[in-house]
């Protein structure tokens, strides 16, 4: 071992490289906070290791992809584990990133000389809600095939270049097969080669320039801009001096990251354990009454596009985005005051406040309207009869009277409060008997306020699959129960009742 | 001024107390890495492992012949039939063939369709009689399945049969090739 190290020490200078990444001196005072960042790397590391195997057991077509994660979850060992901890690793990276972008932002880390690097990491940001956005798609369940329809659809109220953008994201102009291998292809091939790339080139300026020392070593006597003549050399004779009172990277540092990514994987795993990464019925795209939400990390601007205006929308849309590219770009370049203490920079202070609080009340306003959940469609799959019913079930807007399993159009007509819940409809009614009764209302019950749906206005073979659809209903665990028909028929009868 | 001109020598001096500082972060350090390690590593290396472990299907018999009566008698006749394959999260179809003989009519041998060398399909040979694989020549004998000529490694793979009501069923497995033994793939 130690010949080995001397045979290669002698050829590469392995002991400079030991003096120039781990005897490094850092300046004093470095906190628990300054954690983040390797945090979030060491995510990373978990996303590519968990990523690679996941990706054996993947078909990125609309027709295997669902069953492909289904069977990972079934049938290969740990592999329900396997995406627990890529899903909620996928959450983590956005929580360590922003934490690692707030705790730069607060202590003026950005500022003289570490610009570019702020740049990389704004970089790396958006490099990231990349993957949430791609990733999401890969399961092709209902969530994520409508969670990206609308997603993708924002995209296109981008004015101007919209209508190009969306067939850009798409690989067409519907959301479909073009689509998944487009997303997969960027999920684990484009955008894993980006972050690796950047990611290097920030580690080594991070090596280069060495961390960022405390804002308070920085500011006493300091030239009142980072632009002024005399910045550098305060800048260099300072941070020399701050790190006399500091440790070598190696072990002191490396040890308190090291316990920090620990505990972070610990938690990924627990929460995969536990609540795991759920999976919906598969995408249907003729599915027009389910409500998709994205991801929670992109719900503050779902949830602001629901307060604008629908003629600001498109503004908002597209402008939001690119004013906080921009923001964040300009940051480093526009804020040169020297004050990097959070305490002595009110506007920053206030900004910071700002956004986190807005994103914070956006995504509990959005909690707070999450629609009860839709549950899965249980037992068999609906036959073409029912799914023709279903459809047209939606096109006459029955649902603006009448709930389905807690669903009902926002546009419901207050006028009929009293309409029934269809949920268990199937084990209520026959299909003969809604189909009767749909033609008819009246001739059940005088006073209903239900309109007749028969001829003209809609085919018997429309009604008929309506009936059918309506009798497929029987809320959850519905195929275990036995239906226990109330079907009364009035009196002057013309159609006869099946058994 | 870069970094790692600054600090030449790799500090060994400090009082005791510091080196048990030291010493103890780096296990720190390690027992980080270790566990971080081990969380993630278990889970990855079990789902890419997992092919390996599975269990071995149940054995299926297959019909492959509706009626004995219709099966030639001293010469082997090849049928084929498709199977339901579940290939991972496909449900496939598979067409796979098998030799059967008989001497007497009642008593029958199936042989996997594949050459034991490298899994070509053989043919009967009528002039001499035999098994004839075309892809290395290999040769078999029709009663045994022995190897008579040519290189494979092991006599054709014998598959259980079975005679039911005038069908025959078979089950149906496949052995790896080109090696002496005989193991189910």
């Amino acid at each position: 071992m130690r010949r080995m190290f001397r045979w290669l020490d002698e050829r590469v200078d392995l002991a400079g490289v030991r003096r120039v990444l781990l005897d490094r001196k850092m300046p004093g005072g470095l906190t628990w906070w300054h954690t983040f960042g390797s945090a979030t790397l060491a995510v990373f590391a978990v996303q590519v290791t968990t990523g690679v195997v996941l990706a054996m057991y993947y078909s990125p077509s609309p027709d295997h992809a669902y069953d492909s994660v289904r069977y990972l979850g079934h049938s290969v060992m740990s592999g329900a584990m396997l995406r627990g901890l890529h899903h909620w690793g996928a959450s983590a990276m956005v929580v360590l990133v922003l934490a690692h972008m707030i705790r730069v932002f607060s202590m003026g880390a950005y500022k003289y000389p570490r610009e570019v690097n702020w740049l990389l990491g704004v970089g790396l940001f958006f490099v990231v809600m990349g993957f949430g956005f791609t990733g999401y798609l890969l399961p092709w369940d209902q969530k994520a095939y409508w969670a990206t329809q609308v997603g993708t659809n924002i995209a296109g109220t981008t004015p101007i270049i919209g209508a190009t953008l969306v067939k850009l994201l798409r690989g067409g102009t519907q959301l479909g097969a073009a689509t998944l291998a487009r997303f997969y292809a960027l999920h684990v091939l484009v955008l894993p080669l980006s972050l690796g790339l950047i990611v290097m080139v920030h580690l080594a300026l991070v090596v280069r320039q060495g961390i960022a020392p405390r804002a308070a070593t920085l500011e006493k006597d300091a030239p009142p801009r980072t632009t002024d003549a005399a910045y550098p050399e305060y800048y260099h004779d300072r941070y020399e001096k701050s790190k006399g009172a500091g440790v070598r990277f190696w072990p002191d540092i490396i040890a308190k990251d090291l316990v920090v990514a620990a505990g972070v994987i610990l938690v990924l795993v627990l929460l995969a354990h536990f609540a795991g990464a759920g999976l919906e019925a598969p995408a249907d795209p003729t599915d027009t009454a389910y409500v998709p939400r994205p991801e929670w990390y992109f719900l503050p601007f779902y949830q602001l596009l629901k307060l604008v205006p629908g003629s600001l929308e498109a503004a908002v849309a597209a402008g939001l985005p690119a004013v906080l590219v921009l923001v964040l770009l300009m940051l480093p370049f526009f804020d040169r005051r020297s004050m990097r203490s959070l305490a002595h920079r009110p506007i920053a202070r206030l900004s910071l406040f700002g956004v986190l609080g807005a994103s914070a009340f956006l995504i509990g306003a959005s909690v707070r309207d999450e629609p009860p959940a839709v549950p899965p469609e249980v037992g068999r799959p609906l036959t073409s009869v029912e799914r023709a019913g279903r459809a047209l079930f939606k096109a006459q807007q029955c649902g603006s009277c009448h709930a389905v399993a807690g669903v009902s159009s926002p546009e419901r007509n207050a006028d009929v409060p009293d309409a029934p819940d269809l949920t268990t409809i199937g084990l209520i009614h026959s299909a003969s008997w809604m189909h009767s009764f749909m033609e008819e209302p009246t001739r059940f019950h005088a006073d209903s306020k239900m309109p007749s749906f028969g001829p003209p206005t809609l085919t018997h073979e429309e009604i008929e699959e309506i009936s059918q659809y309506l009798a497929s209903l029987r809320g959850p665990n519905g195929d275990t129960k036995q239906p226990q028909f109330v079907d009364t028929f009035p009196e002057p009868k013309k159609p006869q009742e099946k058994p | 001024m870069p970094e790692h001109q600054k600090h030449s020598t790799t500090e060994k001096s400090g009082s005791d107390s510091s080196l048990g500082r030291r010493a103890f972060l780096r296990r720190v350090s390690a027992a980080g890495a270790a566990i971080s390690a081990v969380m993630v590593g278990v889970p990855v290396l079990r789902a890419f492992v997992s092919p390996a472990l599975q269990r071995p299907k149940p054995d299926v018999w297959i019909k492959v012949a509706d009626d004995i009566a219709l099966l030639d008698v001293g010469t082997p006749v090849r049928v084929t039939f498709v199977q339901t394959v579940q290939d991972a999260w496909l449900e496939s179809r598979a067409l796979n063939g098998v030799w059967l003989f008989t001497e007497d009519g009642e008593k029958f041998k199936a042989y996997n369709g594949h050459c034991t060398h490298l899994g070509c399909s053989y043919i009967y040979d009528k002039v001499r009689q035999g098994f004839f694989c075309p892809c290395h020549h290999g040769q078999f004998d029709v009663k045994t399945g022995a190897v008579l000529a040519g290189p494979p490694p092991r006599p054709l793979d014998e598959l259980p049969v079975e005679v039911r009501d005038s069908a025959v069923y078979v089950q149906y497995r496949d052995y790896r090739l080109g090696i002496p033994d005989k193991i189910e793939a």
